[in-house]
């Protein structure tokens, strides 16, 4: 349904229908009517690309064009006769090109340019940008030039959007987030434009108006949390994403923004926060992949930084020329390396992880409350700890009590009990024999790799580990433990699962750990020995004992993760893996033993706990009352791995203190910032772009099409610092724009370029080119001043009107380039998490330090990287801090954001799609169902709650909705209170409620949080309306 | 789950609407219609118009990607003469001034014979290698391509162009373009789907999302991606206490308030909304249907292998990839990981084959079997090949082998590929291609042809130019294997 719509603006857009006025009697404009054109048909094959240029042919200097062009007679010029021909051979663009043959309105333009004299210039985006009065007829600038458009189309303004929809607009805009019920109550009591203008001066001056402009900044930066590719490492650069914040927040002007992070380290006397903003170049990924070469790498980082740079700031798709010159813009490939050639001389070798210097030493000052936070979550949770341990002793003594007595008249203990085989199978060919007491003998033949899968029903009704034991026997050779030539075993792995007869699916049992009464030095035997290495699925280690003393037998216990409960048609399978390199070295005599025995006992292969009892009454050394220490602290240690209050108390307490631990390790960090070598590397233009395939040498310098450039020195190269005062100097004619642009895109939703990212001859022209100069020149006229423009945008009229649109008016221009009214668009994901923290009352507003940790589903991280990196969710008021602090994982952005930027490159205009998955999201995940649950418990009743997050009464036909819903969930949960109790259980993932006692309680609870989710996934609860 | 409360839901919803009549907002409207639509088996989402190109081969795609450069020379390419040279310096006039990873740059390169022996299949004679016995007894059904060569020689950049055409991230994906170009078959699932096989030890190189992503185009092509824990796409369960019928209701007050907001606004993307939580509900009682194998006989999983009752195993994935197939769903994608094999060859790899050659035989005779062979196209293969140097000393166990980008074996079955075909040829040594090359852009070519698509004329447009799978280089159609 979408892609028609696509279709047909793209269509409209060559054809200038909705571009820049008909194309009329008025004399034809090179730049904007005639380039057009010539870009888009003929530059791929008759362009600046000197590599693929065809029939010698240029059409993008008036010099080569004069050779197709006939001044004296136009419409016989060779440029127009190849256009309108129909023999395929003869056509232009060849049919092959699979472009559409010119339009007639096309071909006229060209005919009458070439009447009108041919005309030469360059493309709008290269020149400088100029202030021309804004027409007349509205006092504001922004106004006055969108009016006289909307003038000349025979439209006009829409009228002012409603007082709580601009109070919602405008402080998602500036601030990310929804007003607070105050800020709305107070612009919809009084509408006064005094009172608009109050409010947006609070909004700017708000310490979230930072926030809300580094989440921008941060996405075109690449930023994240970690290197990217295949180590993913962990950085600590979030200082670098408080210096933006607050950059922002004290209106750093933009040319000094630009310069302090593109070469903050050689201003004179540079401070550390003008080093610190150097990270901007640095956040790239780093690939430690280790068959690579570093210098591959380097060279890669000094690419990213010129497409950044190229994009962020040039608004020019400079990336193309990596490989060849350009094919559209005049950027050569030359140009492109004399860009490279400013950041080729950092001082860093190319490596990722810890050894991406150089670095810079940071102290946060915003660590200290992260600390304290922490430390307050630990003190909270100890004393449960303490209280479990002690309320745990009075069952302890009683179980040791009830254990001791059945040690007694048993006459003794045995923890471990042998697996009876149903069956044991090998998948090579060597036979068994089952003997007495679950001992397993191979013979038969012997292949240089087996596995063994011994099938049995469980001895025991729970299982906390398995023993295995292997034994010498006399068939072996030399009667060791193998009828391999060496008679010495390795195993390389271990397999657990369960099987349920009738039952097509197995159940996988993860083991915790393994420990082994010896184990060779992996180091003296290829990588082989570890008893640890049976856990891996590596085929490249495992445990073996040839260096242990003579002994008849060895002993292996395998915890498992969690205890194992099976049912009586289940069955185990243990699976021994022996696929080592070496071969020939499987296992020859073995036993496989249980055990429902939790803690110590599964974690040595000493006898268990209550064996050790069992000898000790059988000696006589201790009386049943008197058990001492060490054995009793032992036996508490295993009482206490299974009692359930302690574990859920221990674990809840375990968390914090971590959480603490990682907060004070944020004390203080190393950032990755830009410092130059004291030698220069010689820079050259890469062939094909291929990074050691050099060709000439290049001197830094800037594209000649953007204006001239000076060196602060006159000796010596340029350096990084004249880059940067280029970048923001009087002769670039691009910078200026393409940052006006930007910050209109924060406001309406899509720039005045749309192709925010390519200012080109292939991006799309402003839809209001006048403003967007008028802007850009406004801009640095007033100092670059950010939160002038912001203010000068939301004061204008044509920000203000209301987002509705009529059929007629939707079909007319529904993309809305005419601004014939406001902005209706979806959040983006991070402000609907920030806003459902907002309207709930669960948001924590503390600004900076080190990275949180959202809820997110268990696992993910762990099934990326294979059980590498665990996602522990931050706990306490950490869990609540704004989307811009959480942890950015690059090989996994955090789940609940969808058409985020992906943090790899520069990103500078993201999608914005309407997908099923973040229906489920905004359904169901954590975040969502948290928050609608605080939303119900601040409000509970469903016009309250539909008030919070709209800011506006529901209509009678609304309010009839939620009641008829909120009086269906209530008769349901009425009926079924255990229901209740799970939504209630479900939507408090951090313990934050306590749990109401009476089931109408309960039942009213639950309704209200179901209609809090509904009321939060409104469409408009969604949308910048 | 086609159970009562979803029926009754749907009737619920269908009778409120109709109730209601005149009155009804658009977006409501929109909503009705959809519903009214529920009995119909055709598709959802249609592709671009005039698309196919042509009358297609294959309907759908079955990608069994196996990532890290399994080695050609131990499961393919037969070279019985190499040992002739076991142990010599591999001659400069085969090597070429072949670019070396950093693994192998500093060392002498001496060839290492294939550690296994071969089976030549008496039909086709095709070779494989006696790790792939299971897959030497269908290898009949496939068409081995030899010649397959690419342009990258380190994990993540190859992988990104055997994918999207281009090793720089940021294109589209070939599941993003098919979905994109053809649309679904299927309205309860998402068009493209991807699996990855759960492994214990951590594989070497992570599969980034890219992997699967849209790119440039919308993202709602990008390929979703079934996880391997009890949550097989995020957040798809509702939370306890809140059954299926109130799930219902709950999202049919939702539709209409949303109705009312689109007849209040106009815009016509809370349309789309409204029609997204309807997926999303349709997919929570696909998606767990899909993944329960609990329909599926012992015969089926004795063909798969033991491992197949292992969720998240390649082979239960494999299962998987049928019933996906047996759906309609467009672009299948399996990644089994852990190919990269610099060492000890001998073990790592078979430990790959063992994990992967019974399931991967066994999907070509499941999907035979059922009808279903003729019309899905099956890729098997990874992002390059590996060196016919050794890696480590040759002579020993510990010997592996390094990246090699100039040649490596795919294998293509079913959707209108000739079968019992080897296509291509590489030097003595596997390491130049010496006839019929095949770039992976000439893959690419061919798979869309086989789907119906010209793939010069399958393009969008991102940043003011005309992007395809196959990139400015020319790419060709490998007509030669047309069936």
């Amino acid at each position: 349904m979408r892609i028609p719509i696509l279709f047909h603006v793209a269509v409209a857009i060559a054809v200038n229908a909705l571009g820049m006025g008909a194309i009329t009697a008025e004399p034809v404009r090179f730049s904007r009517d005639v380039l057009p054109i010539l870009s888009e048909n003929c530059f791929a094959c008759h362009g600046p690309d000197e590599g693929h240029r065809e029939a010698d042919l240029r059409l993008d200097t008036r010099e080569g064009a004069l050779a197709v062009i006939s001044l004296d007679a136009p419409a016989e010029s060779e440029l127009i006769a190849r256009i309108v021909a129909t023999d395929p051979d003869v056509q232009m663009p060849p049919p092959s090109s699979h472009k559409k043959p010119l339009s007639q309105e096309q071909v006229d333009v060209l005919t009458r340019w070439i009447a009108e004299g041919a005309a030469w210039g360059t493309h709008w985006a290269f020149e400088r940008p100029v202030k021309i009065p804004p027409p007349a007829g509205h006092p504001h600038p922004i106004d006055a030039f969108i009016g006289a458009r909307l003038a000349a189309e025979d439209l006009a303004f829409a009228p002012r959007a409603p007082p709580h929809t601009l109070a919602r607009r405008l402080a998602f805009d500036l601030v990310g987030l929804p007003p607070s019920r105050e800020q709305a109550e107070s612009l919809t009591r009084d509408s006064s434009e005094a009172s608009y203008e109050r409010l947006v001066d609070d909004l700017l001056a708000s310490p979230h108006f930072g926030e809300r402009m580094a989440m921008w900044w941060l996405d075109a930066a690449r930023y994240a949390d970690t290197d990217g590719f295949q180590g993913d490492a962990d950085r600590t650069n979030w200082p670098w994403r408080d210096w933006v914040v607050e950059a922002f927040n004290a209106d750093m002007p933009f040319d000094r923004f630009t310069v302090e992070q593109c070469a903050g380290d050689l201003l004179p006397d540079a401070t550390p926060q003008q080093r610190l903003a150097t990270c901007f170049h640095r956040s790239h990924m780093t690939n430690g992949e280790g068959g690579r070469d570093p210098e591959e790498s380097r060279i890669d980082y000094v690419i990213d930084r010129t497409n950044t740079l190229g994009t962020l700031w040039l608004g020019l798709t400079v990336g193309c020329c990596q490989c060849h010159s350009h094919k559209y813009d005049p950027v050569t490939h030359h140009d492109y390396y004399q860009l490279n050639a400013f950041f080729d001389s950092i001082d860093e070798t190319g490596a990722a992880g810890r050894g991406a210097t150089p670095y810079l030493a940071v102290t946060s000052p915003h660590v200290a409350r992260a600390v304290a936070e922490a430390r307050r979550l630990v003190d909270a949770r100890t004393p449960a700890v303490d209280a479990a341990r002690r309320q745990a002793e009075g069952r302890f003594e009683a179980w040791l009590a009830d254990q001791t007595a059945a040690v007694v008249k048993a006459g003794g203990f045995t923890a471990w009990r042998p697996l009876e085989p149903s069956g044991v199978e090998s998948t090579e060919g060597t036979l068994f024999a089952v003997e007495t007491d679950g001992m397993i003998q191979t013979h038969g033949p012997t292949p240089p790799q087996d596995d063994y899968l011994v099938t049995a029903p469980a001895s025991r009704p729970r299982v906390t580990g398995l023993k295995l034991e292997v034994f010498t026997h006399e068939s072996h050779a030399h009667g060791l433990f193998s009828r391999g030539d060496s008679g010495q075993f390795t195993l390389t792995d271990v397999k657990l699962r369960v099987t349920k007869r009738g039952s097509s699916q197995v159940r996988e049992i993860p083991f915790a750990r393994a420990v082994a009464d010896h184990s060779d030095d992996p180091k003296k035997h290829d990588n082989y020995g570890s008893i640890g290495g049976v856990l891996d699925d590596d085929p490249r280690n495992g445990w073996g004992v040839r260096d242990a003393a003579a002994a008849s037998s060895h002993t292996a216990v395998l915890a498992l993760r969690e205890p194992l409960v099976l049912e009586a048609d289940e069955e185990l399978v243990f699976e021994l893996r022996q696929r080592s390199t070496r071969g020939d070295a499987n296992i020859g005599r073995f036993r496989v033993s249980v055990t429902d025995q939790a803690g110590p006992a599964v974690a040595s292969v000493e006898p268990a706990p209550l064996e050790q009892l069992a000898a000790a009454l059988a000696a006589g050394t201790t009386d049943p009352p008197l058990v001492v220490r060490p054995l009793r602290d032992r036996l508490r240690e295993q009482f206490l791995a299974d009692d359930e209050p302690y574990q859920i108390a221990k674990r809840v307490a375990d968390r914090a203190s971590r959480q603490l631990a990682e907060a004070k390790a944020a004390v203080n960090v190393d950032v990755m910032v830009l410092a130059e070598r004291p030698q220069p590397r010689t820079t050259h233009v890469l062939l094909r772009g291929v990074w050691d395939a050099k060709g000439d040498a290049v001197t830094p310098g800037t594209p000649a099409v953007l204006g001239s450039f000076s060196k602060m020195l006159p000796s010596g190269p340029a350096t990084r610092l004249d880059l940067a005062n280029w970048l923001v100097g009087p002769t670039n004619p691009l910078t200026a724009r393409v940052i006006v642009n930007h910050v209109w895109q924060l406001f309406f939703g899509a720039g005045l370029v749309r192709t925010v990212e390519d200012f080109g001859l292939q991006g799309e022209r402003p839809t209001h080119p006048d403003l967007l100069d008028w802007l850009a020149v406004d801009f640095v006229e007033h100092g670059w001043d950010v939160k002038r423009l912001c203010r000068l945008i939301v004061t204008s009229r044509a920000y203000r009107q209301a987002s509705d649109v009529s059929p007629e008016r939707l079909a007319r221009d529904p993309d809305n380039r005419l601004l014939a009214r406001g902005a209706r668009h979806r959040l983006p994901s991070w402000m609907l998490r920030d806003q459902a923290l907002a309207v709930a009352g669960l948001l924590n507003p503390a600004l900076g330090g080190p990275p949180v940790k959202p809820w997110q589903p268990a696992g993910v991280w762990e099934e990326m990287f294979m059980g590498r990196f665990t996602y522990e969710p931050s706990e306490g008021p950490a869990q609540h801090r704004r989307t811009l602090y959480a942890f950015w994982r690059r090989a996994i952005a955090p789940t609940f954001l969808f058409d985020s930027a992906q943090r790899r490159s520069c990103e500078v205009r993201l999608p914005r799609t309407n997908t099923p998955l973040q229906a489920l999201t905004l359904l169901n995940d954590a975040i969502y169902l948290e928050a609608a649950r605080a939303l119900a418990e601040r409000d509970r009743v469903p016009v309250a709650m539909f008030r919070g997050v709209l800011f506006r009464e529901p209509a009678a036909s609304e309010r009839l909705v939620l009641d008829r819903e909120a009086a269906r969930a209530r008769e349901y949960y009425a009926r079924y209170p255990a229901d209740a109790a799970a939504l209630l259980d479900a939507t408090d993932p951090g313990d934050l409620f306590p749990v109401p006692a009476a089931a109408a309680d309960q039942a009213e609870r639950a309704t209200a949080t179901l209609v809090a989710s509904l009321i939060l996934n409104l469409d408009e609860a969604l949308t910048h309306e | 789950m086609n159970d009562e409360h979803e029926d009754r839901g749907l009737a619920v919803t269908r009778r409120h609407f109709l109730a209601r009549g005149t009155g009804l907002s658009i977006g409501a409207m929109g909503l009705a219609q959809l519903l009214a639509r529920e009995g119909h088996a055709a598709g959802d989402a249609v592709g671009l118009p005039g698309l196919p190109h042509f009358a297609p081969r294959a309907k759908r795609v079955i990608f069994l990607t196996q990532s890290g450069g399994p080695s050609q020379l131990e499961l393919f390419d037969a070279k019985p003469d190499l040992v002739k040279w076991a142990g010599q310096e591999l001659p400069e006039s085969v090597r070429q001034g072949q670019r070396l990873t950093m693994m192998t740059a500093n060392q002498k390169q001496l060839v290492m014979p294939a550690k296994v022996t071969f089976t030549r299949c008496p039909r086709s004679g095709a070779t494989v290698g006696q790790w792939l016995p299971h897959l030497a007894r269908v290898a009949d059904k496939c068409c081995f391509i030899k010649s397959m060569h690419t342009d990258q020689i380190n994990h993540a950049p190859a992988m990104t162009q055997f994918l999207t055409g281009n090793q720089i991230p940021g294109r589209p994906t070939m599941g993003a373009w098919v979905s994109y170009g053809l649309g679904s078959e299927n309205r309860d699932l998402p068009d493209f789907l991807v699996m990855v096989s759960k492994m214990q030890r951590p594989s070497d190189q992570p599969l980034y999302d890219h992997y699967w992503g849209a790119g440039f185009l919308p993202s709602r092509y990008q390929g979703v991606k079934l996880r391997n824990a009890r949550d097989t796409v995020l957040d798809l369960g509702d939370p306890a206490g809140l059954p299926r019928e109130l799930r219902r209701g709950m999202l049919d007050g939702l539709a209409e308030l949303n109705g009312l907001r689109h007849a209040a606004t106009g815009d016509p993307e809370i349309e789309t909304r409204i029609r997204q939580y309807e997926m999303a509900y349709r997919m929570q009682a696909s998606v767990p249907d899909l993944v329960d194998l609990a329909d599926e006989t012992e015969e089926t999983f004795a063909l798969y292998g033991p491992d197949s009752r292992r969720p998240g195993s390649y082979a239960a994935n494999c299962i998987l990839a049928r019933r996906l197939a047996e759906r309609g769903v467009r672009f299948i994608q399996l990644f089994h990981p852990d190919w990269d094999h610099h060492s000890r060859l001998a073990s790592w790899c078979t430990a790959r084959c063992r994990d992967t050659d019974q399931p991967t035989a066994a999907l070509l005779i499941d999907l035979d079997r059922r009808g279903l062979l003729d019309d899905t196209l099956v890729i098997w293969g990874g992002e390059f090949g590996r060196g016919v140097a050794g890696q480590g000393n040759w002579q020993t166990a510990e010997a592996g082998r390094d990246h090699h980008p100039r040649c490596f074996t795919m294998w293509l079955a079913g959707g209108g590929v000739k079968p019992g075909m080897t296509y291509g040829a590489t030097d003595d040594f596997s390491y130049n291609v010496t006839e019929n090359r095949v770039h992976v852009r000439d893959l690419h070519a061919t798979v869309l042809h086989l789907l119906g698509i010209d793939h010069e004329r399958l393009t969008h447009r991102f940043a003011g130019l005309d992007f395809r799978l196959t990139g400015v280089e020319p790419a060709r159609v490998v007509a030669e294997i047309l069936a």
